[in-house]
């Protein structure tokens, strides 16, 4: 029984940093109304980015994250700016372009070989980290310390872009921009412009969670499909755009992938992960939060 | 959906052999080549190339003319191998006829999945037939038997090259297996180009460009889509079988991963998608790239060639998104027109 707990607790945690990962897509979603096929890949991109910055500079590995967002935040901005943008121009009428999938596809399988080009296939980790292995010993139960500050970090990371949406000048240009670009940019609003920051943001979003699962988690080329198709059924689980929705939807992948080898072998799980996000396709299109008109 | 191969020649104009003399005179050299290419390593490079453009012919059906994208065709290409394979290693059923069961179960499998999911928008579309191929692989990875049948989980299936013929589907050269390949590409592309000029062919199109107007004149695309997606699903199924015969070994990773789904929409989208020759030209343009980047820089550069394939695939659908087969075949069109006179209008 305890164990059962303490494998919850660490799934919730675990699965936080996976919603914190879903985030930058689903805010991406939320105004471009596009799904980003790049998304994990720009996860590995901050991940090696913050690997770097700790080897170089010898920074605290959540210090890191000092270089990574305004580093991140430059590159997804750029991203949009100079790939994507031109197929939005062409396809102005259509609400949703399938091109933006395949082009940022194309992205995926660059980066991800660019990655395998410069850096090798080999695992890299940070060996010597303050974090690396730290426990808590809550009662019986173990509860791994980065995981935690992980999830403190989504948390805050998710409040921060709420509060951004919300409370800001800008948030609420976004805003409008994510419920109607014309009627927006009607209003004296650029929809390109917000669509450069709002990628960027997703962007460095993505660069949190690279900063946040660095400490203990293994670097290589192709990390990022791992937490590309996770994003996905993340996002939809908890509602395309919806930013509680995320963490949650994170949350219950992470329970079930470490509650789930208790009942059954391990390698099972993604099975029944893959089986819930068809059952959502079919049967709950947008999801636990989403709005039934974005689906 | 290119217009430009949709509309009918008129009758009049040149012969009706000269019009045919290109495509024959290419048949010719498809069916002549292997007399010239002795190499068993360049054969085995055309029967992959041969190979990707009939999964990529066969994809086209839905992710060309049904206007979505379909991104999970790995997982008919796994049904296919493994039903032809568990049944030939356990009940010594010949190939050919595992070959047919496999279509049907993926017939069968692919409407089941179209019948949920050609209601959804496209990136949703796309999304799940990701899920339903990479849990399927999951499946298979995780499955040591399915009731009476050894699936041997991730570890594969070996098949041992005992009897060698064409009645096991199996053959100690290259060449046989090339002209097989051959003869299911002329085949799937007769195919397509029948379905193209046909009412379903047409409402396909009209479904996929414009769902809402198409279903105002009374066609039901939904049900369009679906018998797009059976034929697709059927004939993307039959390359397995092959596959697992040329090569001998099958496991998920190889049969059912999502970089083939991922290669054949790639091919597709670089050619042309929508088009007869677009799957042709993209298999054509992209496989030899991929196939001597890993002979020539696979230890240095690993990789390389996905990079270029993410490159081309970018600046395609920027400067041309109906891909790279139009300018190529309005070209030809200009040429044969310079040619034979200017009997033909267009």
């Amino acid at each position: 029984m305890i164990h059962l707990l303490e494998d919850t607790i660490n799934g919730v945690l675990m699965g936080s940093i996976y919603g914190l990962a879903a985030l930058g897509l689903t805010l991406i979603f939320g105004v471009l109304k596009v799904i980003n096929f790049a998304h994990g890949s720009l996860l590995m991109v901050g991940m090696y980015a913050a690997y770097w910055a700790v080897l170089l500079t010898g920074v605290h590995p959540y210090l890191a994250l000092v270089f990574v967002l305004p580093l991140m935040f430059a590159f997804g901005y750029l991203l949009q700016a100079v790939v994507i943008q031109p197929i939005f121009k062409a396809e102005r009428e259509v609400r949703e372009p399938i091109t933006v999938i395949i082009v940022t596809t194309g992205v995926w399988y660059i980066l991800d070989n660019l990655a395998l080009l410069v850096f090798g296939p080999q695992y890299r980790n940070i060996q010597d980290n303050p974090l690396r292995g730290r426990m808590i010993e809550a009662g019986e139960m173990l509860i791994s310390v980065p995981k935690l500050w992980g999830f403190c970090a989504a948390v805050a990371t998710a409040a921060l872009i709420w509060l951004f949406l919300q409370k800001t000048r800008m948030g609420r240009a976004v805003r409008a921009t994510s419920l109607d670009r014309d009627a927006a940019s009607l209003q004296g609003i650029n929809p390109y412009k917000i669509y450069n920051i709002a990628f960027g943001l997703g962007t460095a979003v993505a660069g949190v969670a690279g900063v946040a699962l660095v400490p203990f988690y293994n670097i290589f080329p192709t990390v990022g499909v791992l937490f590309d198709i996770k994003c996905f059924i993340i996002v939809v689980l908890g509602g395309l755009g919806s930013i509680g929705g995320a963490l949650l939807g994170g949350m219950i992948i992470g329970v079930i992938e470490s509650v789930g080898p208790q009942f059954m072998t391990a390698t099972w799980t993604e099975a029944i992960v893959y089986g819930l996000f068809l059952g959502f396709l079919f049967l709950r299109p947008s999801g636990l939060f989403g709005v039934k008109y974005d689906w | 959906m290119n217009a430009s191969t949709v509309t009918r020649q008129p009758a009049s104009g040149r012969p009706v052999l000269l019009r045919w003399a290109p495509l024959l005179l290419l048949l010719a050299f498809a069916f002549a080549l292997p007399l010239v290419v002795r190499s068993a390593t360049y054969l085995h490079i055309l029967i992959l190339l041969l190979l990707y453009a009939y999964l990529t012919t066969s994809w086209n059906l839905v992710g060309g003319f049904a206007g979505v994208l379909p991104l999970g065709h790995a997982a008919f290409v796994g049904i296919g191998a493994y039903t032809s394979t568990v049944l030939s290693l356990q009940y010594g059923l010949s190939p050919w006829i595992g070959m047919i069961l496999g279509g049907m179960i993926s017939t069968i499998v692919g409407v089941l999945i179209g019948l949920p999911t050609f209601k959804m928008r496209g990136a949703y579309f796309a999304l799940a037939t990701i899920a339903f191929a990479e849990g399927l692989r999951v499946m298979v990875e995780n499955l040591d038997r399915l009731g009476p049948f050894r699936l041997n989980g991730p570890r594969g299936l070996q098949i041992p090259p005992l009897e060698v013929g064409f009645g096991r589907l199996m053959f100690a050269e290259k060449e046989p297996y090339y002209y097989i390949i051959l003869t299911m590409l002329v085949l799937a592309v007769g195919i397509t180009w029948a379905v193209s000029r046909s009412k379903l062919g047409y409402c396909l199109a009209a479904g996929g460009e414009e769902p809402e107007a198409a279903q105002s004149l009374g066609i039901n695309v939904a049900r369009l889509k679906l018998i797009a997606m059976a034929i697709s699903s059927f004939l993307t199924s039959l390359a397995g079988t092959f596959w697992a015969q040329f090569t001998l070994y099958i496991h998920p990773k190889s049969v059912m991963s999502l970089d083939i789904s991922f290669e054949i929409a790639f091919i597709a989208l670089i050619g042309g998608r929508g088009s007869i020759a677009g799957p042709l030209l993209g298999a054509l343009l992209l496989r030899p790239v991929s196939d001597f980047s890993r002979i020539h820089f696979g230890d240095t550069l690993p990789g390389l060639h996905l990079v270029i394939f993410g490159v081309v695939l970018i600046l395609v659908m920027l400067y041309q998104p109906r891909g790279l087969q139009e300018p190529l075949t309005r070209l030809y069109r200009r040429g044969m027109q310079r040619l034979f006179g200017t009997g033909e209008g267009g």
